[in-house]
């Protein structure tokens, strides 16, 4: 007797703890529920810590102008943001809004992941008004508007200007290559432990304003590379070969510093980089940081052109309404650009970059961007095939390797060609 | 029933024929108690099914197809595999992986049989000795320890120092690609506590009289050691040996976070640091190339699955059951 009401006993604890362990698992957490009106939508971006807490200021703001909508936030470095990004967006689960750049928005509109938001326009959501030097097109892909400029960048040397001074050299409009890396030299040898340049050889962006100066450019209009593996063989080489002399900051020396980027870490005294992240390296230095015109192969020719880092939806988000005016909120409100600043490159609308005086280096970072503009070097910007991004970090590894000699120029350049290749032709 | 109080079992092998009732009394309560048996096992298997099995059958599957993560997969049959053996970045993630493997496991129960042997014999302190050196393993494989580890070994950092008074390298370990494996390495022995306190379980059935006719018969300690000790722990060592090779061939976050931030850069310095699994989650999760990595996945478990069939076709030359008892080979 005993028996048998012992086992009935276990069994309906056991059919108990079943059901309520199923019950547990159905009740997955959800996402961005609309009761009561309220929304949730998740923001992600890459940056470092002081654009967090920008960011963090600003959407404070936003959440007290629009009550009704409360923003999620998450953030990464660069290279880790698009692996996460990816493997969210697999699952059907991608952040609502996301900081998005020109490199990357074929590669994930043709799969159909991002939001289309010329709905949103039309819908009186987002506005295209008021977008200074033409930066509502930018995020325009073959009619669909993919992403909304939240800053303008172009590229920029960020130099010691110290120490290029004690050099005898002072960088200005047009002047050349040659001097540029004479100064570097200098630099080198006169002091130990601070090298004339970061080792920039793997920079897409880099090779794609030298390409530009001989008339070439990375990338094509039919989606194929516009350079020649004897084109890479010369760049990478001549790159190895200061390397190697003690001009530019050994590649042991510049992982070590990661994150900080070898001008931030006071390792080298110049290096090639967008012009916002003087505002980043200023943060992380106290040595005094400006930024250089780009030096050029003939006197006048840059290669620069205007490119910009944006705020784009995803294709599968619940609120596209929300989005819409979080991204409108973001690039318009004054309020937004006086925290911002040129964290994210120059204020992408009027009311912003009226609103926000520049002080410190934003300051430098906005009057280097006027400079530029008023000589008159600026050109359309590169196309971004799908698969860009593959060959922007192809070219950063390799060249890597091959800075620490783990594998010769030579093998170094089919390697990327044949994985340039595979992506593009994706 | 009066019989059927005490339970089924402890009444079977006793009451070889009992009475038609009682028998089907037995079978009836034993039928019950099953089900509750495989009640309680549901929400196991229920995990089993969804989280292992059922994914490994579906990595089976895109092992064979190309699959983006975004398109839905298509099927390329072999192509992958193909692909694998032509590609120098999966032999190289193979190299560093299996170097890896065959210098971190012997170093690493090297070092923990000679801390067993030290803690063998009780002494004071033992238990806080036994913990200390434990506490590695269960921490070890952490990010936050390697980050800790990424900075000790980075230049001008203690290791950098103290190497600069043996005349060792300096510059830094993390950024070097010949410096940055034995960083590694390092790390992986330095969590040789799991494995310790396994030799120690094992040391400790060696039978005393065995070391007492020996040091009567005049045999030093080392022949000591390699004729009663190794012998009688080769059970013991031979399971170390397979688990601790099954588990460096998955060698993960450490490589990952020694290697440093700012991801997208697979392999660390000079790719030095790309172990298997890795380039397997740079092409699956950043090439979005998931198809390939599948069949890297499979290739692996097949790698592994090989490895351990040598091991355990070698035991037969060298590790000694006691139930087979002839006695030290």
């Amino acid at each position: 007797m005993n028996v048998r009401r012992s086992v009935r006993a276990l069994r309906t604890v056991g059919a108990a703890v079943v059901a309520l362990g199923l019950l547990a698992v159905g009740c997955g957490g959800g996402s961005g529920g609309s009761a009561d009106g309220k929304v949730t939508i998740r923001y992600s971006w890459w940056g470092a810590a002081d654009r967090a807490e920008l960011i963090k200021k600003t959407i404070t703001l936003f959440e007290k102008k629009h009550p009704n909508i409360t923003v999620k936030t998450d953030f990464q470095e660069y290279g880790d943001f698009w692996t996460k990004f990816n493997t969210q967006a697999a699952g059907g689960n991608a952040p609502d809004v996301f900081q998005n750049s020109v490199a990357f928005l074929r590669k994930y509109g043709e799969k159909n992941l991002l939001l289309d938001l010329n709905s949103q326009v039309k819908a009186g959501n987002l506005s295209l008004e008021d977008f200074r030097a033409g930066l509502e097109k930018a995020g325009d892909i073959d009619g669909k508007l993919l992403g909304v400029p939240v800053g303008g960048n172009t590229f920029a040397l960020v130099y010691n200007p110290a120490e290029f001074k004690k050099v005898g050299v002072t960088p200005r409009l047009g002047w050349t290559w040659d001097e540029y890396n004479t100064a570097v030299k200098k630099i080198s040898e006169a002091k130990d432990g601070l090298y004339g340049a970061s080792d920039n050889g793997g920079v897409m962006y880099l090779y794609d304003l030298y390409l530009r100066q001989h008339g070439k450019a990375f990338f094509t209009a039919d989606k194929t590379l516009g350079f020649t593996e004897d084109d890479l063989k010369q760049w990478w080489g001549d790159h190895l070969a200061a390397n190697k002399a003690g001009d530019l900051v050994p590649a042991k020396k510049s992982e070590q510093v990661k994150p900080k980027s070898s001008v931030s870490a006071d390792l080298s005294a110049s290096e090639f980089t967008w012009d916002n992240f003087l505002v980043r390296y200023g943060a992380e230095t106290k040595t005094a940081l400006a930024l250089a015109p780009i030096p050029t192969t003939d006197g006048k020719k840059t290669g620069q052109y205007i490119s910009s880092l944006m705020l784009s939806g995803s294709a599968r988000t619940k609120h596209p309404k929300e989005v819409a005016q979080f991204i409108d909120f973001m690039t318009h409100d004054p309020g937004v650009g006086k925290i911002m600043g040129y964290n994210r490159g120059v204020l992408p609308t009027n009311a912003q970059f009226d609103a926000y005086t520049p002080t410190g280096v934003d300051a430098q970072v906005a009057a280097y961007e006027k400079e530029v503009a008023a000589a008159g070097v600026i050109e359309p910007i590169t196309p971004h095939p799908a698969g860009a991004d593959v060959c922007e970090a192809s070219l950063l590894r390799i060249y890597g390797e091959i800075a620490q000699g783990t594998t010769s120029v030579d093998k170094g350049v089919s390697t990327f060609f044949s994985e340039a290749k595979t992506a593009l032709g994706s | 029933m009066s019989h059927t109080q005490t339970p089924a079992r402890a009444v079977a092998p006793r009451d070889a024929a009992p009475g038609r009732p009682a028998a089907t009394a037995r079978r009836r309560g034993s039928g019950r108690e099953t089900l509750a048996g495989y009640l309680f096992l549901t929400p196991w298997c229920i995990g089993i099914l969804l989280l292992t099995l059922g994914p490994m059958l579906v990595s089976l599957y895109l092992s064979f197809t190309s699959y983006n993560l975004f398109d839905s997969p298509k099927w390329v049959g072999l192509r992958n595999f193909q692909d694998m053996f032509a590609d120098e970045r999966w032999w190289k993630s193979v190299r560093v992986t299996s170097v890896f493997v065959l210098v971190a496991t012997p170093i690493k129960l090297a070092v923990a049989l000679g801390v067993a042997l030290l803690l063998v014999r009780p002494r004071k302190g033992q238990a806080f000795y036994r913990s200390a050196f434990y506490a590695p393993s269960l921490i070890g494989a952490s990010v936050s320890v390697g980050i800790v580890w990424r900075a000790l070994f980075s230049q001008d950092a203690v290791v950098d120092q103290a190497g600069r008074l043996f005349g060792l390298h300096t510059d830094g370990w993390i950024g070097d690609p010949d410096w940055s494996m034995p960083t590694l390495v390092a790390l992986s022995v330095w969590q040789f506590g799991a494995p310790m306190v396994i030799f120690l379980a094992g040391l400790k059935q060696v039978p005393r009289e065995l070391y007492e006719a020996a040091e009567v018969d005049g045999a030093s300690a080392w022949r000591r050691f390699r004729s009663i000790t190794l012998p009688m722990i080769s059970p013991v060592l031979f399971f170390n040996l397979l688990l601790e090779i099954i588990h460096s061939f998955q060698v993960f976050t450490s490589a990952l976070v020694i290697a440093g931030p700012g991801g997208g850069q697979a392999g660390g310095p000079g790719g030095s640091l790309l172990v298997y699994t890795w380039y397997l989650y740079d092409q699956g999760f950043q090439q979005l190339r998931m198809g390939y990595a599948s069949a890297m996945a499979w290739m692996l478990l097949l790698g592994i699955a090989l490895v351990t069939a040598v091991l355990f076709r070698t035991q037969k030359l060298w590790v000694h059951y006691e139930e087979e008892g002839t006695g030290v080979r």
